[in-house]
């Protein structure tokens, strides 16, 4: 038997029903748009946390340096609260009593964050590979964005990683603001 | 906590508990027990390093500090016994890898105590270069580093972008910026290209009269920077003694300590350099000594450069896998950060079968909970760091 809605609810009803039809065209059609005006903000905004795993951090330090100057391209700075930074760069040799501090603070991290392993150990072990202490890469604990070959790899070469991805932000799907 | 408990004029730390206050009173004696609190400057911290410093604080005043080491641990003395002499090399720089020269001076010293070979004599003098290249390399990002900890970012700028120059001259000598693997027992892999002397003479005048007087300018006679680090972390000189402290830390609480004068190898006791001192033992001390060390090294670059035989051998052509005869050697030498050391025990087969690094970092790293002893929380990044520690070469 077909339930009888008082009037004023069945056009309350009905009107919820076109709000929610028009909402669903106007993300749809500002999806592409908006998308790329939020990745375009987090282009170009990139903290990295102060986490120095190995000796890789020279490198880093290195570009930063007012000659090779990685912060014209986009990644700031490391300092500041870990809660606040959405690049983790693992720099060099994770083992085995980093490698829980490191998925901890990876864990603390707020979306979107991405992770670079930098240096040959943080991708397969490395120089380190057949050591007791030495993880055989970081993909067992955080799943990494982009790997950057070196030993240690030089400041142009981590540089070329942070512009990798920077495409690969420019790429992503925005699921939360 | 009833107030009736405590019977009336009970004295409790030396305060009598009046009637009317003793509810207030018990709280903060409660509060007193939670008074302090442990802290844990851990690995992740823009002030730490690749170390943790747990910390015990009353309030602002450190009680108790206890350096927690191992998180690089890779362990380099295991890993020597699987490889022969000279596949070593690599590994063997890593524990720092901007200083990477002294560290492999040692190594190849003792290796060449092991397998008996004399290094030709053009060798030694780019050894020698190399080694006070890197010596000056590690000093300007050991400032630059200091700079971050005091948040004084030009001193985080200035030194690295002037360290370039240096590490330029090493990539074109070796072909890489930092861990050069350039010195190997033998002698150095190669010759170094034909406009080094020029490029290196100029690098050196250009830093040496230009940039230097700035730095002490801007960094030195600061007066903010001589506020915090003045008085601040004073080692006196029969603790840095007692506590075995090496290096320039040992030599700003007044001990006239180094290596190349007290042990010379090579070449340097042919080499005029001076050795400073100072006797304030505080953090500025260690802050200026390592750039007066600079100039010294600056000097010697100059001095080898010129005295360096024209032309010769820089290698001695050794087997692929050379055996050494059993028996075991310890060479000394004066690192970025104090006195490195290594010890080879050979067995008589192509690797070696015991390795020990003994590293300066450790033995300055034993004065840091002397110093943090009741020092302000505030403090610590500038004791620590103008300790001259690289975290990792304490575990390497």
């Amino acid at each position: 038997m077909q339930l009888k809605l008082p009037t004023a609810v069945e056009a309350g009803a009905e009107f919820n029903a076109l709000v929610g039809k028009l909402g669903d065209l106007l993300v749809r059609a500002l999806d592409k748009p908006l998308g790329y005006a939020v990745n375009w903000g987090r282009l170009y905004s990139i903290w990295p946390v102060h986490l120095e795993t190995g000796c890789c951090s020279i490198e880093l330090g290195a570009a930063s340096s007012p000659r090779y100057d990685v912060e014209r391209f986009g990644m700031l700075e490391a300092f500041g609260s870990l809660r606040q930074c959405d690049l983790l760069l693992v720099l060099g040799t994770v083992n085995r009593k980093m490698a829980p501090r490191l998925r901890m603070v990876y864990d603390q991290m707020p979306e979107p964050k991405y992770v670079v392993a930098m240096g040959a150990c943080s991708i397969t072990g490395g120089l380190y590979f057949d050591s007791y202490n030495v993880l055989p890469g970081i993909d067992s604990i955080v799943p990494v964005d982009v790997y950057v070959p070196g030993c240690p790899p030089r400041p142009e070469t981590l540089i070329q990683g942070v512009m990798l991805l920077q495409e690969k932000i420019k790429r992503s799907k925005v699921k939360a603001i | 906590m009833a107030t009736a408990d405590i019977p009336q004029g009970t004295a409790i730390n030396n305060w009598e508990i009046a009637p009317g206050l003793r509810a207030e009173k018990m709280e903060s004696l409660v509060a007193d027990q939670e008074r302090f609190l442990t802290l844990s400057i851990g690995p992740q911290h823009p002030g730490a390093g690749h170390m943790r410093i747990i910390v015990v604080v009353d309030g602002d005043i450190i009680v108790k500090a206890d350096p927690d080491v191992g998180y690089v641990h890779r362990g380099e003395e295991k890993m020597s016994e699987y490889r022969t002499f000279v596949q070593n090399v690599p590994h063997i720089e890593r524990p720092v890898i901007h200083d990477s020269s002294n560290i492999l001076y040692a190594y190849c010293l003792a290796a060449e105590d092991l397998l008996g070979i004399q290094v030709p004599e053009r060798a030694k003098y780019l050894r020698t270069i190399a080694a006070e290249i890197d010596r000056i390399g590690y000093t300007l990002y050991w400032l630059a580093i200091l700079g971050i900890f005091v948040g004084h970012s030009t001193m985080f700028m200035w030194p690295t972008a002037d360290r370039e120059l240096f590490v330029n001259l090493a990539d074109m000598a070796s072909g890489n910026r930092v861990t050069h693997a350039w010195l190997i027992p033998g002698g150095v892999r190669n010759d170094i290209p034909a406009g080094f002397a020029d490029k290196a003479k100029e690098f050196l005048d250009y830093f040496e009269k230009k940039r230097l007087p700035e730095y002490h300018k801007i960094f030195f006679d600061n007066p903010l920077f001589r506020q915090r680090s003045q008085g601040v972390g004073i080692l006196s000189k029969q603790d840095a003694i007692d506590i075995g402290v090496t290096g320039s830390v040992l030599r700003a609480s007044g001990v006239n300590y180094d290596v190349r004068k007290r042990e010379p190898y090579e070449i340097y006791d042919t080499l005029d350099f001076k050795v400073h001192t100072s006797d304030m033992g505080d953090s500025f001390a260690r802050s200026i000594l390592p750039m007066e060390d600079v100039r010294q090294s600056i000097e010697i670059i100059r001095q080898c450069l010129d005295n360096m035989p024209r032309q010769g051998d820089v290698r001695v052509k050794l087997q692929p896998n050379p055996r050494a005869p059993p028996g075991e050697a310890y060479r000394r030498v004066e690192a970025g950060r104090g006195a490195l050391g290594q010890y080879l025990v050979s067995d008589g087969t192509a690797k070696t079968y015991r390795h020990k690094l003994s590293v300066p970092s450790l033995r300055n790293l034993l004065a840091l909970p002397h110093l943090l002893d009741g020092a302000k929380l505030a403090d610590l990044p500038l004791i620590y760091w103008s300790l001259n520690i690289w975290p990792i070469e304490i575990e390497r």
